[in-house]
């Protein structure tokens, strides 16, 4: 009885998670080898070997994995922090309603708006101008469509911490660590050691699985770099579609190229990290 | 993993099935020649969709609140907005194509000669049928800016629907002569660093072939067929003008805008001196809502500045295509021409041969109110020149990519 | 000793609320260029001018709504449903490693990818087929949420139930929910906000014929017109935040 219930939600659990990504993924490599596609003329790997001569993908991988991985790296940090500092504080009637503010705001709404805030004609640079720093608009600081992705990561980490910090004060309270913590330091243990042998080992091995989730999301990230990325190198996702949408009907395959390429990477990471192993056996 | 196996498989398997299945013919041929009268018969109640750029308000408020419920009171149609341009009607098209579906999402599509040339490529528009509409008459068809679209002939496949020149804007208080060609150009970018920049679009684009054709030496240095030995000794002398150049560009030209609309939004909070943009730059609108500096002015290269139309196509796939039919000769009426030519609302040159015109209408063109900011077309008209064929369009983006982006 | 906490959770509060005003401001504004730190226009022009041209904007919210809670609620309950069935089974890694690749793919990479599916089954171009769409996307999200929820303390729990002779249904209601509660309402919330954002895959689903308020107003965001633009972040913005407000207010009273 018990087997065939779990069974069913098995065979809905591939329904509605398996098949569309694999019928996806198969109509993307059909597309990038030319098989499918209007504008297309029969199975061909000139597509993968333009894109794999450009070499643009690489950049671009190494480029989106770079700044999601400092995004992540900070906002997990900074969140971590926010939640062992003021957890107490955080859970006033105000302040646990300002907390979820944050997460009303897409990702469109966070570029947008960190654009309006730090171009070079934007609201900082007026106030510098104001203050006297600075004579041109030119003269103020590159911070977005610049060089070291500044105004990506900054949307990036507004836009995820704060949901880390909500998943922290939650997991906190589910996973009772405020109980094990005094059980702890009536045995003696200092504050120091309460947090790294309990609160953290325990916020981070209960989440891990959401932070490298919010890695990956943000490695396929597209409105965000789309406002505040450079022309080259681009985020994948800015990539993929530039292909996809180009004049160039003929080359459309590309598109499907990068976004197969990209998929395997990351399942492939995926698999590295989460397939089981033998000896994590007893960790849950 | 046999679970795994069990269910996906099939479903694999009949989605197989399902991307066999027949290909009928959508038979419309008969309204290709039959009379107005009938066409109009048959459009009557029926329900039109039309996709096209809704980001603008002037001119969702044209169709929302002028098309839309007079297409409803005259001919009792339903005429529903969706938005999207170029590539998503190109994307949307390939997607039916390739699907086989007879019977598609959208009848009409506002397009420009960038789209035209995707979608002749891949057959999605059903034509011709101009000829058919009898407001057609009123259009001059023989201006070459109305009846060739990159090098291409219309042939009747789709409605001319306005006819804009592109233009240089700029800023009459912060510029006091903008440049007119590249070798003022190259003294505008010592002068005032960091206020000039391309745009990696259509635009941007448009702005390349003016160079190459003042490269080329005259305003008709481009027309033709492409021209492989031509574009290559041209694009090499652009790409040197522009890279040794690159570092008087916005950002020392280390990046350059996705869009004409970022280009604008810098424009408009100072950034940048010199922009460029359709619709003889698009000032009048953008003044108005206060988005750009009211000293805001507009002028034509030396050589010329690309002068075209956008259309109104219907595709191959549309259900109701006597509905579009209908749809688009009332966009060509003289009524919604000169609604259209409101200086206050959507502000664009009419497509209709005035002079032809009965001579009540005549008048009520030839007294619409004049742009306050914005110049003219009949001001650019001198020097405008012609799009060149859509290979030269494709060749510039992939190598001001290579060539210059990624330099 | 005087604390610093009181003092940098006000500038964080005043960070957090920065955004909200300034966008609100911003689409108040007109003829605002460098260098001025006030705009020379402030008033109601914008709004009027957006309100007057986009016809149906109710309309679109409505469908908005009905399209963003369907997807809340089917993929937050199926979510947690079937992840119980996922994380109990024995080969729970497996199947857990093949929930996340559909949450790889970028959602508009993945509708240009679905599209030609979704054509071919007729879920083109209306709210069904956008339903469909964005659940798809939702639904891992949802699943993997609850992964850790599925515990050996939550286990035992239930094998206590049903040792002191409760059902499936008792276990649910008496239980599980009741300890999920927290989690389901963050789930429910943020897949609320996927389906409420979505712009990429809803316009290819729904080929712009599905005219949710996301579709309607984004088309601002990237135009020229940036005071436009912050007018279209205040109505993608507020309605969440009004439900984020009534969820605080009546759900999560007794919570956090």
């Amino acid at each position: 009885m018990k087997n065939k219930r779990l069974n069913f939600g098995i065979i809905l659990f591939i329904a509605i998670g398996v098949v569309p990504f694999v019928a996806a993924f198969i109509y993307a490599l059909l597309y990038s080898f030319g098989v499918i596609g209007v504008a297309n003329k029969g199975f061909t790997t000139e597509f993968w070997t333009s894109v794999l001569a450009s070499g643009e993908f690489f950049t671009s991988f190494l480029y989106s994995f770079l700044i999601a991985l400092v995004a992540v790296a900070v906002s997990v940090g900074g969140a971590l922090w926010v939640t062992l500092k003021f957890r107490k504080r955080l859970e006033q009637k105000f302040l646990s309603f300002i907390i979820y503010l944050p997460l009303a705001v897409p990702g469109i709404v966070t570029g947008f708006f960190t654009f309006q805030l730090f171009s070079k004609g934007g609201f900082f640079a007026r106030l510098s101008y104001q203050l006297g720093w600075i004579t041109e608009a030119s003269q103020f600081p590159d911070l977005v469509n610049d060089a070291l992705a500044f105004g990506i990561l900054l949307s990036f980490i507004t836009m995820i911490m704060p949901f880390f910090v909500l998943l922290f004060l939650n997991v906190y309270k589910n996973e009772r660590i405020e109980e094990l913590s005094i059980l702890a330091q009536s045995l003696g243990a200092n504050a120091k050691q309460v947090t790294q042998r309990i609160s953290l080992p325990i916020l981070i091995k209960k989440t891990r699985v959401l932070i490298v989730l919010y890695f990956i999301f943000l490695l396929g990230a597209y409105e965000v770099p789309l406002i505040l990325g450079r022309e080259s190198p681009q985020m994948l996702s800015v990539l993929i579609i530039r292909e996809i949408k180009q004049y160039d009907l003929d080359k459309i395959s590309e598109g499907y190229v990068v976004a197969v390429m990209y998929t395997l990477i990351v399942s492939a990471a995926a698999i590295v990290l989460f397939f089981p192993r033998k000896g994590r056996m007893y960790e849950h | 993993m046999s679970i795994l196996q069990k269910t996906l498989f099939p479903i694999l398997f009949i989605l197989v099935i399902l991307s066999c299945s027949e290909k009928a013919i959508n038979d419309d041929q008969a309204l290709k020649t039959a009379p107005w009268q009938e066409i109009t018969k048959k459009a009557n109640g029926t329900t039109v969709n039309f996709m096209m750029w809704q980001g603008s308000p002037t001119i969702n408020d044209y169709i929302n609140n002028y098309v839309v419920p007079s297409v409803k009171e005259k001919y009792h149609i339903n005429l529903k907005i969706s938005g999207g341009q170029g590539p998503e009607i190109v994307q949307l098209v390939m997607g039916e194509k390739q699907a086989d579906i007879l019977s598609g999402q959208v009848d009409m599509v506002w397009i420009n000669g960038e789209t035209f040339f995707q979608l002749r490529k891949v057959d999605g528009l059903w034509g011709p049928f101009v000829k058919q509409l009898p407001n057609a008459k009123l259009v001059n068809m023989n201006d070459p800016f109305i009846n060739t679209d990159f090098q291409q002939a219309v042939k009747g496949m789709e409605a001319p629907w306005s006819i804009n020149q592109f233009a240089i804007v700029y800023d009459s208080v912060k510029v006091e002569n903008p440049p007119k060609n590249l070798p003022q150009l190259t003294e505008y970018l010592e002068r005032y660093p960091g206020t000039f920049t391309i745009s990696n679009d259509f635009t941007g684009m448009t702005l390349l072939k003016s160079f190459m054709a003042e490269i080329g030496g005259s305003p008709n240095s481009l027309d033709g067929p492409f021209d492989e030995e031509k574009y290559n000794s041209l694009s090499k002398k652009l790409w040197d003008y522009i890279n040794s150049h690159k570092k008087y560009f916005w950002k020392e030209g280390r990046t350059f805008p996705k869009e004409q609309s970022k280009m604008g939004q810098l424009y408009a909070n100072g950034e940048l001196l010199l922009v460029y943009g359709f619709s003889e730059g698009g000032i009048e609108e953008k003044v108005l809502n206060g988005l750009y500096p009211k000293s805001t002015r507009g002028y034509a290269w030396e050589n010329g500045t690309i002068k075209n139309s956008n259309y109104l196509g219907i595709l191959y796939n549309a259900p109701q295509k006597a509905g579009a039919m209908q749809v688009i000769d009332f966009l060509l009426s003289p009524e919604a021409q000169l609604k259209k030519a409101d200086v206050n609302g959507m502000n664009s040159n009419t497509v209709l041969d005035i002079e032809s015109l009965p001579s009540d209408w005549k008048e009520k063109f030839k007294t619409v109110a004049k742009r306050q900011y914005g110049p003219e077309m009949k001001q650019l008209e001198k020097n405008a020149i012609a799009e060149p064929a859509p290979e030269y369009m494709i060749r510039l983006y992939e190598d001001f990519r290579t060539q210059v982006i990624e330099k | 000793m005087l604390s610093w906490k009181p003092f940098a959770l006000s500038v964080a509060v005043l960070l957090i609320l920065f955004p909200f005003v300034y966008l609100v401001l911003l689409s108040l504004s007109s003829e605002w260029r460098f260098p001025d730190l006030l705009p020379s226009y402030f008033g109601l022009k914008n709004w009027a001018t957006i309100l007057g041209s986009e016809a149906g904007l109710l309309e679109s919210f409505v469908s908005s709504l009905l399209i963003s809670l369907s997807v809340a609620i089917v993929s937050t309950t199926s979510g947690f449903l079937i992840s119980r069935a996922v994380f109990y089974h024995p080969k729970k890694n497996t199947l857990t490693l093949l929930a996340y690749f559909p949450y790889i793919l970028a959602p508009v990479v993945f509708a240009a990818c679905l599209s030609f599916f979704f054509l071919k089954m007729g879920l083109f171009g209306n709210i069904t087929g956008v339903i469909v769409a964005q659940f798809i996307i939702a639904f891992p999200y949802a699943l993997l949420f609850f992964s850790s929820f599925w515990n050996k303390k939550i286990k035992s729990y239930e094998d206590l139930v049903a040792t002191l002779g409760g059902n499936r249904w008792q276990t649910f209601i008496k239980v599980l929910f009741p300890l999920a509660k927290g989690l389901i309402l963050i789930c429910f919330f943020q897949t609320f906000l996927i389906s409420w954002f979505e712009y990429g895959l809803t316009s290819i689903i729904g080929i712009g014929k599905v005219q949710t308020l996301t579709i309607k107003v984004f088309l601002f965001i990237k135009e020229a017109n940036y005071y436009y633009g912050a007018l279209s972040c205040c109505l993608l913005i507020f309605p969440p935040v009004v439900l984020l407000y009534l969820n605080k207010r009546y759900v999560f009273k007794k919570l956090v």
